[in-house]
């Protein structure tokens, strides 16, 4: 069943995908560069998003820095789980994934819940005299949903990166003289970057394409790429500009996901996946 | 450093699992707010199982996620083998087309397929509904295939080639060799592929969001219009349950790993117990019964004499049982049996408008106000309604027929009349300085107050204050609104639509600009609220009518529902649970007493004369409105004329240039080898 089966085994996946992944990003970039009233070419929907720029780099913004304290968040925590027994690993890892069983939406407004002014949280402060704080409708609060979210994304290719670490190489530095610092800079961090990548990938995508937690957690300034395009297509009426915007947004995250890859090595061609 | 470590992990699990604890413990509260506790039951399970429309968005979401897991399951195993077996080159783009889906932001994977099926449906092949269930299905499969293919591909490579050589020159055929010596060595990749896929399909709310039609609605999507009523302890009750279901789900799966991983240990070969094959075939019989059942009830689905009426309105503007009062729906379901009303819920004009706008989807009936019922006449989006099926017309007032936005009355009919006004907390905003529509820019009340979130609307509020006309098409006074709308950023704490009732309620706001009905909702909630309208400067007096789009398909029945509709009774009966006034003054002789005589829902007629309707914008108006509003709200600038162009290179550049340059790289190093 070797070579001219698998031709006919895969064509049809190729195919379906090529249908409903790469045909549809160019629908986008075809509706990017239409006119709505007249359906012509025009460069009339690429111009306006000069005016779109500050809200994307507010998003980038609010994204690398969600990435980087999910990293410090995460790798302590990912370090911790790889160098458990198997079975409280496995057991672990379970864990980290279960969050995300639950409804992304309930989670997110658990949170609003917890953090508005008259929320849990604001309530035990006054009741323990400190008195409320304003919490929900900050960059902050932001911050903290996008953390909150996509931490297992971060935890679990960090997890798979160091749990493959050879104990050799760090039993080989302790005897030649390393103290744990050293161990950990000079052997454990090096062999992790590819998870590190994967990770802060793995987060800054999502992040810098939310809408639901910047519209919930978030106040009227922090307005993200995500909450343009969706007002774009659903109350905006502007449907190619919406798929100009789009556009950008793939083309950053295309950029990101390159860079990336390069800088965690050549990562095998099975790609990051989590698991 | 060991203990630190610990410790934080420990913390992380909290941080992980506070939300959770906060929703699981809110399944149990007998109140509805998430975070007042009152007291313990286990009401909400039952009021869950007594549910039939929340099963129903159950069953959907379950439907979508068993039917794509259990076809991507099947196709990506598939796919998987001949993906692993194919020359490394077509692999590599094999691959790299599995990993679009996972690396794209989930938006725009939503937003492109949404294009496609818009475009290829609706342009190329005309159909009127091109967003219907199969093209959901079709998203999630998409997204899902990957998970599958990226956990079984790794086994695959695993796995010693070496086996099922062995098993062919023992005679098996390759199908043979593949179920009995493949299978079962990649089968862990398949279960936590599969496991992953139908999680995420469940849970799926971006991607869904945007390829959504009418008729099908998933949980989550459900879930994200549920913003007027504060969410019901059940939908907690019930993801407690999904949450548990999958928590068991994923142990057994962890404990049979971890079982199969140490017979492995103590024999290396041997032949496979009978209870494990009557487990296994025990899952395939589930998984077969799954499919068929789901199929089943895909063409048992109430066709043939059954009419599907979809009915778009805004959110809780219809009785529907709740409270003591009449379920309109279920009374029209009954008196015409062969009608089932499919209803969905819009918060604002605008958000109906691009929903029918961008097309591919059937709607029967629509309730818009004024200014939008003459945009889209203006626009050829209604048909013209045949009053013979409409003979309760006649109770219709006739001060409410024939109105500015619709003339000679071919269009609509009028459904509610109201009035935009302020609700404000009496405990918190002194009486003082309730003067007029500057309480909202109150410095006094920063953070406190709410703007409302459509364009039209919210510039009619700065249109007032500023003693401009509501209806003009003037740039530059649109300009100034805007700049004042700008100005009031600094005050507000955010901008809302049908999410102003619980943030009113709770006193989490003050202040906020809405229309009368909600207003008069949610002053029941809390007595501490009142509404305002500011008589001097000038307010909104709107009215919603019914009327029936372009993309309607059973345009009797829905004649026959607007007729319905207009029964003084049920008319009457409708506006106790909405609490707007109804166009039929013999209506008001059925409402609750303290309704048809509330100065909120009924002004006095000196008041009324102060209103002014928002009348027809032409189309480039609505749009720079729109503009100025999302500038107003993003801190959007203007555009600039050769950015697009450079925007365009760049896009290229980025996209094209690294493969480009990546086959250059292989180039050279071919020739290098060759001169080598």
């Amino acid at each position: 069943m070797k070579k001219n089966n698998s031709l006919l085994l895969s064509t049809p996946y190729i195919i379906w995908m090529l249908l409903f992944t790469l045909i549809p990003l160019g629908v986008v970039a075809f509706y990017a560069f239409t006119d709505p009233a007249t359906g012509e070419f025009t460069l009339e929907n690429m111009n306006a998003l000069s005016a779109y720029l500050p809200v994307l780099w507010e998003s980038i913004y609010y994204a690398l820095i969600s990435a980087l304290i999910c990293l410090l968040l995460g790798y302590p925590v990912a370090y911790y789980i790889a160098h458990r027994t198997p079975a409280v690993q496995k057991f672990l890892h379970m864990l980290v994934m279960l969050p995300m069983c639950m409804s992304f939406l309930l989670r997110t407004l658990a949170w609003v819940g917890l953090l508005q002014d008259t929320g849990l949280i604001n309530r035990f402060l006054d009741w323990i005299g400190i008195g409320a704080l304003p919490l929900i409708r900050t960059p902050g609060a932001v911050i903290l949903g996008m953390v909150y979210n996509y931490l297992p994304y971060m935890i679990l290719p960090l997890y798979s990166t160091i749990v493959k670490i050879d104990g050799r190489l760090i039993e080989a530095a302790e005897d030649l003289g390393c103290n744990g610092v050293q161990t950990f800079g000079r052997v454990v961090l090096p062999l992790s970057t590819p998870g590190i990548f994967t990770g802060i990938t793995m987060v800054f995508v999502p992040a810098v394409s939310t809408f639901y937690i910047s519209q919930k957690l978030g106040g009227t300034d922090t307005v993200l790429i995500g909450d343009v395009i969706e007002r774009l297509f659903k109350q905006g009426q502007n449907q190619n500009l919406g798929a100009a915007l789009s556009l950008v947004l793939m083309a950053l995250v295309f950029v990101c996901t390159d860079i990336m890859n390069r800088f965690g090595g050549s990562s095998d061609e099975e790609g990051g996946v989590i698991v | 450093m060991k203990r630190t470590t610990r410790i934080l992990t420990i913390l992380m699990f909290v941080f992980l699992y506070i939300p959770m604890a906060v929703l699981i413990v809110a399944s149990f509260n007998t109140g509805k707010d998430l975070t007042k506790f009152e007291g313990f039951t286990l009401g909400q399970y039952a009021a869950l199982f007594r549910d039939p429309d929340l099963l129903r968005l159950l069953g959907n979401s379950l439907l979508i996620a068993i039917l794509s897991t259990a076809f991507s399951v099947v196709f990506g195993t598939v796919a998987a083998v001949g993906v692993h077996n194919l020359k490394p080159k077509l692999r590599k783009a094999a691959l790299s087309l599995t990993n679009i889906p996972m690396t794209n932001p989930d938006i725009v994977t939503g937003v492109s397929l949404s294009l496609l099926f818009i475009f290829v449906g609706g342009q190329l092949l005309r159909q009127r509904e091109s967003l219907t269930f199969w093209t959901l299905l079709i998203a999630h499969i998409t997204f899902s295939l990957p998970y599958v293919i990226l956990n079984v591909m790794p086994k695959l490579h695993q796995m010693d080639n070496s086996l099922t050589d062995a098993a062919m020159d023992l005679g098996c055929t390759p199908i043979q060799s593949f179920f009995k010596v493949t299978l079962p060595e990649i089968m862990p990749g398949i279960a936590a592929g599969g496991i992953m896929a139908f999680t995420m399909s469940l849970d799926d709310f971006v991607i869904s969001y945007f390829v959504t039609g009418m008729d099908f609605v998933t949980l989550p999507v459900e879930i994200y219009t549920y913003t007027k009523k504060p969410i019901h302890p059940k939908i907690y009750a019930m993801f407690t349950l999904l949450f548990l279901l999958i928590f068991v789900l994923m142990v057994t799966m962890n404990l049979l790993q971890l079982r199969s991983d140490k017979k492995k240990k103590e024999t290396r070969v041997k032949a496979v117990k009978p209870a494990v094959r009557v487990l296994r075939r025990v899952c395939a019989v589930v998984l077969i019964l799954c499919i068929v059942g789901g199929c089943c009830f895909l063409l048992l689905q109430p066709k043939g004499d059954t009419i599907t009426l979809n009915v778009y309105n805004w959110g809780m503007n219809i009785a529907d049982g709740t409270d003591g009062t009449l379920d309109i729906i279920a009374a029209f379901e009954e008196k015409y049996p062969n009608i089932r009303v499919q209803y969905a819920t819009y918060e604002s004009n605008e958000v109906m408008y691009s929903k029918l706008k961008n097309g591919g989807i059937t709607v029967d009936v629509i309730i818009p106000s004024d200014y939008m019922i003459a945009r889209m006449i203006d626009e050829d989006m209604l048909l013209e309604l045949n009053f013979d099926n409409i003979p309760n017309f006649r109770h219709i007032d006739e001060e409410f027929r024939n109105n500015d936005f619709d003339p000679e009355n071919k269009y609509s009919v009028p459904y509610t009349w109201g009035t935009v006004g302020i609700l404000y907390n009496t405990k918190y905003v002194d009486q003082a300085d309730v003067t007029g529509w500057e309480l909202l820019w109150n410095e006094k009340y920063a953070d406190k107050i709410l703007m409302i979130d459509n364009s039209r609307d919210a510039f009619g509020i700065a249109q007032y204050l500023l003693g401009y006309d509501v209806n003009t098409t003037d740039k530059a006074e649109l300009q100034a609104c805007a700049d004042k709308l700008a100005e009031q950023k600094p005050v507000l704490q955010q901008y809302v639509m049908d999410q102003i009732y619980s943030i009113m309620q709770n006193e989490e706001a003050w202040i906020a600009p809405y229309y009368a009905g909600d207003s008069m909702l949610m002053m029941e909630e809390n007595e501490d609220l009142a509404f305002y309208l500011p008589v001097d400067q000038g307010f909104n007096l709107f009215i919603d009518a019914m009327c029936i789009p372009t993309c309607c398909r059973e345009k009797e029945a829905a004649e026959l529902f607007i007729d319905f509709l207009c029964d003084p009774e049920i008319s009457g009966a409708n506006m106790d649970y909405i609490c707007y006034a109804s166009p039929i003054s013999e209506a008001r002789e059925y409402m609750e007493e303290y309704l048809a005589e509330s100065e909120v829902i009924y002004p006095s007629s000196e008041i009324l004369a102060a209103g002014t309707n928002y009348q027809f914008l032409p189309g480039e108006t609505s749009r720079y409105v729109e503009n100025l509003f999302m500038g107003v709200r993003g801190s959007v600038s203007e555009g600039s004329d050769n950015f697009g162009l450079i925007l365009t290179l760049v896009i290229v550049a980025v996209v094209v240039v690294p493969p480009v340059l990546r086959v250059g790289k292989k180039l050279r190093k071919r020739a290098k080898k060759k001169s080598a």
